[in-house]
């Protein structure tokens, strides 16, 4: 064997010895790299979310102990419950108002006479919220500021929805003091019955009356704050 | 025979420290250089036992198999047809048939 040989194959066993451990080493790399990286990704992410997790705590905790803002949800509670948006619960009375088997002689020539006319129920919702009533609804229409009440045609109208008769009025409020303004001498049931409509008034401890599901709209009206009050 | 375990030794010293690395998308080439770079050294060494070894066919041969393995691997992939793996088994039966040949000759000393 030659010299020259043995020579030339250690040069080649010398580029085949470099090859092999770059080979071996990338592969570990790669392969211990892979995994690492990932550990190392999830870290960081984890990391970064329990950061934002810890900010977010914090920003809780600083939005319950600061007054400021606990006055504004609570005002926002007020003055939802003041437009009437929201459903409420409570003790009060429902008056069913029945028309429809008046009780007509016989002969009469006007049978209108003896239905319910718009102006009935605006006296007895007038009645109601004199009394106190925190909360109306006529067939689960709840009554807010912007409620109309009126006959439309043979229908009434109520938040520009269409209902009918029998109407059934919920109102939240000292049932006692409710019940007692509308079933005074001379108040307006006694009126209605004795025009055959038939008003059933019962006492409960327990209604629910739903929010207005309605928009509002202001296309005229614009706040504006009043100087030197 | 010393010379190419010492050559060996070195390059796996020098492949060790060397600070070069190979990205992944080469790992696969250089693994089918590797393989022609072995079986052309035992190729080398069969030849040399047999004592018609010719330092230009094994040098010439050595580049050749290396370039022509990584080439075809390159061709493979361009084409979308793994020719990687022909050059991985003609080496390694390669490979094994010049390690049997070694063994042989070793064996009837």
């Amino acid at each position: 064997m030659q010299k020259k040989g043995q020579l030339s194959i250690a040069l080649a066993c010398v580029i085949l010895g470099i090859m092999l451990a770059v080979q071996f080493r990338a592969t570990q790399d790669n392969q211990s790299s892979r995994g690492y990286q990932r550990a190392e990704d999830l870290t960081k992410r984890l990391i970064a979310v329990e950061k934002e997790r810890d900010a977010i705590q914090s920003q809780v905790r600083n939005l319950r102990q600061s007054s400021a803002s606990d006055t504004i949800v609570i005002e926002m509670e007020t003055v939802k419950m003041d437009a009437g948006v929201v459903s409420v619960q409570g003790s009060g009375i429902i008056i069913d108002v029945d028309d429809t088997r008046p009780a007509i002689p016989l002969g009469n020539k006007n049978p209108n006479l003896y239905r319910i006319k718009d102006e009935d129920i605006l006296k007895i919702l007038n009645e109601l919220r004199a009394a106190g009533a925190e909360a109306i609804a006529i067939n689960n229409q709840r009554l807010i500021a912007s409620s109309e009440f009126r006959a439309v045609g043979s229908f009434f109208s109520v938040n520009k929805k269409n209902i009918d008769t029998p109407l059934e009025i919920k109102a939240i409020g000292d049932p006692a003091a409710l019940e007692n303004s509308l079933l005074m001498k001379g108040g307006v049931i006694e009126t209605l019955q004795f025009w055959g409509i038939r008003v059933n008034v019962k006492q409960q401890d327990s209604i629910k009356i739903p929010g207005f599901k309605g928009t509002f709209h202001f296309n005229y009206a614009q706040p504006f704050t009043e100087v030197g009050k | 025979m010393v010379l190419p375990i010492v050559g060996i030794i070195v390059g796996l010293l020098i492949g060790t420290y060397l600070p070069a690395i190979v990205p992944i998308e080469y790992a696969k080439y250089l693994s089918v250089a590797l393989l022609a770079s072995l079986d052309s050294v035992l190729g080398g060494l069969r030849a040399g036992l047999e004592g018609n070894f010719d330092n230009v066919v094994f040098i010439s041969g050595f580049f050749t198999n290396a370039l022509l393995a990584a080439g075809l691997t390159y061709l493979g992939e361009r084409i979308g047809i793994d020719l990687y793996y022909v050059a991985l088994l003609a080496f390694g039966l390669r490979i094994f048939q010049n390690l049997a040949v070694i063994r042989h000759h070793f064996l009837k000393r």
